[in-house]
């Protein structure tokens, strides 16, 4: 079952608060296009690596690098993007 | 003053058999035999060729709940203390204190420490043996050792951070001679959990180089026996800890701040407590990692706070990093090039880093040394620096 | 030795800032004496977020005491097992992904010194920063540790604390060892048991000590680690301890027992206590429970007792003609003896001028 992209981004940003345990964060209020590094959710390189975990264990995607994965890891439009196009699960 | 020495790493087994590895420039950094592991054959890593089951039987320690950690400190500490000579009564004194830097323990036994955790049936022989306070205490229990002790668990810096508890407690009246150091031995734990930060190099570590890819971990264990000036009167001293300090970069669990101020600072006050100049020290045995991230920022701090650079190589190259043994294996090491008044080439470097410039020693050298400082930059941001003098 | 101005203390019962209420205890549930965390307010979200229960103990402890006193010069921990529920959810995972991809919060939070290098960072604190982990005199190690560094400089302040948590593993490795009961507390019936096992406890103390000596503060004036099995042995030292503290002809007002309820241990507790039969004797770990840093919570109890000049009644040993009487004879000087799993005993005086 292909997942609508919309249904898709809600249930990754599901995911990066429970995977990362943002306690406070609602994942409805994170914007599609809020940078997850730096300004906007303010994530650092250790949740840059447990993002790319993430990605292997609900998606099946590998990336071997984490300076890769920052490319990938922008914001939730990239991220998605991403496993629309990589996803193997 | 340090009069005594013990050593066991993937480059020999006793402080001669180092030296004529150091000196010929020896990578004791192969793949992993010992245990098995998805990493074996893959990962580089400083492995002590010695199987556990062997080391029992080498050192006549077959009671129930040893550790291959167990083992590695007994090899070392044992040296040390048949290098300086001490006897029974002085090791069972309450004035001998013994401080060991971990940060392993017993959990180098993956399956049976997994097993003792979730299962509720019969626990194994390791029970007792898997905190890092277990290393030491068993050895206190066998050696009757009566005076202070303590385990110190800094992460890389553990060891330098007990050589320097050690030399206060002497310093401060507690003890009269102090056997300092530490141990680690590889385990499937921090093989995947350097793994899981991408800080594990594929290909042979290459410190300071600018392709390098992070670090191999190493294993052993190294002790030092401190002992007050005046009490080391008539023995052989091997030279004198003149000068130490540690510090907090506090800025992240897992990587140094840019501009390196842990260590920065780790070096000033090593030099202040030593009154030394920066100028006076001849020779650095550098953390150096392999690591993208520490041999840039150590860099930084050492241009920060030497105006000329001394000579400096990093002997991870030769061993790994073994984490809690580190500091002391490192301490040893830099008393050996003092001792003997050479350096050490430095492996596995090809090209220096763009924004740094620096470039380790490649090749043996007898050279006149007076200071040597040793520098242990671990987890958590804890920096150590010691500081050795020729005596 | 040095002084305490400030502390705080998490523990299972109300011991926390404004909360502190000594007089009565509260009875755990099952037979643990688990902490109630408090919601941590100085610690932000975006580390809170990573931390394990150690990890939080010891940094929510301490954070608002650096609140109230300004940046340490240093930051001195005692920890047996602090990081290990995190070692062992990391190796679950090695188990689980087979050495496959694993996540790193686990593993960088597994360290000992997770503790003392989170409060460094949170307070970008660039001092002396060291974590003890020899088991029993964790505690007692970071003390002597900041005594030394308070001799070497006169003029500094340091954070000394001591945290340790009931992990299920942990928990599940010493049951298996056979150091602990299975029943239900009851904190009124511990000490009458004549079984092997104590019941577990956690929870962190955090103390700013310095060389001033102000209104209030306690002063440490002496400590003695032992490591031995032998009774007779630590009969011997105690001995020493207290012809070398002149206790003999100066008694403390109170001696404070780390008894637990193990009846493997009495013969220590004995051999101490019938050396200092005139002194009034109380217990603290009926409201502590036992772990290897539980005498950082015995030394904050003494503080609070010393400050208060209250001790509260359920921790007598005997019953006292008036519990009360402290106040009308000032109490100045506790003693503390403690043991951990038998083999690692300490001895603390502490005072205070009225």
């Amino acid at each position: 079952m292909i997942m609508e992209t919309e249904d898709l981004k809600l249930q990754v940003k599901k995911q990066i608060v429970q995977f990362l345990n943002l306690m406070t964060v609602k994942p409805e209020d994170i914007k599609d296009d809020e940078p997850l590094f730096g300004e906007g959710l303010g994530l650092d390189s250790i949740d840059s690596i447990e993002l790319i975990v993430l990605l292997s264990r609900e998606y099946g995607i590998t990336i071997q690098d984490p300076k890769e994965g920052r490319k990938i890891l922008v914001d939730v439009n990239t991220m998605v993007g991403y496993i629309e196009k990589h996803r193997t699960k | 003053m340090v009069t005594g020495l013990g050593i066991i790493s993937a480059i020999g087994n006793s402080v001669n058999e180092n030296r004529e590895a150091l000196i010929n420039g020896f990578c004791g950094i192969s793949t992993l035999e010992n245990f098995p592991s998805r990493f074996s054959g893959v990962l580089p890593c400083g492995e002590i060729k010695i199987s556990t089951e062997e080391l029992k039987q080498k050192l006549a320690a077959t009671q129930p709940g040893v550790t291959r950690t167990d083992l590695l400190c007994l090899h070392a500490f044992r040296q040390a203390i048949e290098d300086a000579g001490l006897t029974t009564e002085e090791i069972e004194s309450p004035d001998t204190a013994f401080i060991n830097g971990n940060t392993v323990g017993g959990m180098c036994l993956t399956d049976e420490l997994y097993h003792d955790a979730n299962k509720h049936e019969q626990g194994s022989e390791y029970l007792g043996s898997y905190d890092c306070s277990s290393v030491t205490l068993s050895i206190q229990a066998q050696y009757k050792m009566q005076g202070p002790a303590s385990t110190i668990n800094t992460a890389c810096s553990s060891s330098a951070n007990a050589i320097m508890f050690g030399a206060r407690l002497i310093q401060n009246g507690f003890a009269k001679r102090a056997i300092v150091g530490g141990v680690d031995s590889l385990a499937k734990f921090t093989l995947n959990g350097f793994n899981s930060l991408h800080i594990l190099s594929p290909a042979l570590c290459k410190p300071f180089d600018k392709d390098r890819q992070g670090l191999n971990l190493g294993e052993g264990a190294a002790f030092l026996i401190l002992e007050k000036e005046e009490d080391a009167a008539g023995k052989n001293i091997h030279a004198r800890l003149s000068g130490y300090s540690n510090t907090n970069d506090a800025y992240h669990p897992s990587s140094l701040s840019p501009a390196g101020d842990g260590p920065y600072l780790a070096m000033k006050i090593a030099l202040e407590s030593a009154g030394l100049l920066p100028q006076e020290i001849d020779f650095i045995n550098t953390h150096g990692t392999g690591t993208e991230n520490n041999d840039e920022v150590e860099s930084k701090a050492m241009i920060r706070i030497f105006e000329i650079i001394p000579t400096f190589s990093s002997t991870k190259s030769n061993i790994g990093h073994t984490l809690g043994a580190a500091g002391a294996i490192e301490a040893v090491y830099s008393i050996l090039n003092l001792k003997h008044q050479e350096i050490y080439p430095s492996l596995n470097f090809n090209e220096p880093q763009a924004d740094t410039g620096l470039v380790p020693v490649r090749e043996y050298k007898q050279v006149h040394l007076k200071h040597i400082m040793s520098n242990s930059f671990g987890f958590g941001g804890n920096c150590s620096s010691l500081i050795f003098s020729k005596v | 030795m040095f002084y305490i101005q400030e502390s705080t203390c998490i523990s299972s019962q109300s011991t926390f800032l404004n909360k502190i209420n000594l007089l009565e205890y509260q009875v755990p549930e099952g037979n643990k004496f688990s902490v109630k965390e408090p919601s941590y307010e100085d610690i932000p979200e975006k580390i809170l977020r990573r931390m394990g229960k150690a990890v939080r103990l010891g940094v929510g402890a301490a954070m608002p005491l650096i609140a109230g006193s300004g940046n340490p010069d240093g930051i001195i921990i005692g920890t047996a097992n602090g990081g290990m529920e995190d070692c062992i959810k990391f190796l679950n995972q090695i188990i689980e992904y087979k050495e496959g991809l694993l996540t790193p919060t686990n593993f960088v939070q597994s360290t000992a010194n997770a503790v003392a290098g989170q409060v460094g960072m949170l307070l970008k604190n660039n001092g002396y920063n060291i974590t003890h982990v020899h088991r029993g005199h964790s505690f007692e190690n970071a003390m002597l540790d900041a005594a030394m560094h308070l001799a070497q400089y006169p003029d500094a302040r340091l954070l000394l604390g001591a945290v340790d948590e009931i992990s299920a593993y942990n928990y599940n490795i010493d049951l298996l060892a056979g150091w602990y009961k299975t029943t239900a507390i009851n904190p009124a019936e511990i000490y009458k048991s004549d079984k092997p096992g104590s019941y577990p406890g956690e929870g962190s103390a955090m103390f700013i000590v310095d060389n001033k000596k102000q209104q209030g503060s306690v002063r440490i004036d002496a400590l003695k680690t032992i490591t031995s099995n032998d009774p007779q042995l630590v009969r011997h030292r105690f001995h020493e301890f207290i012809t070398l503290n002149n206790l003999q002809n100066d008694p403390p007002g109170l001696y404070l027992s780390g008894e637990n309820g193990d009846s493997r241990m009495m013969h220590f507790y004995e051999a101490c206590e019938t050396q200092i039969e005139k002194v009034p004797v109380a217990r603290f770990k009926h409201i502590s429970g036992e772990f290897a840093t539980a005498s950082a919570i015995g030394l904050w109890l003494s503080a609070e007792i010393l400050r208060s000049q209250e001790v509260p009644v359920h921790m007598w040993k005997h019953q006292q003609p008036n519990p009360m009487a402290t106040q009308r004879h000032p109490l100045h000087k506790i003693l503390i003896y403690n043991n951990h799993k038998a083999l690692q005993h300490s001895f603390m005086l502490c005072s205070i001028d009225l």
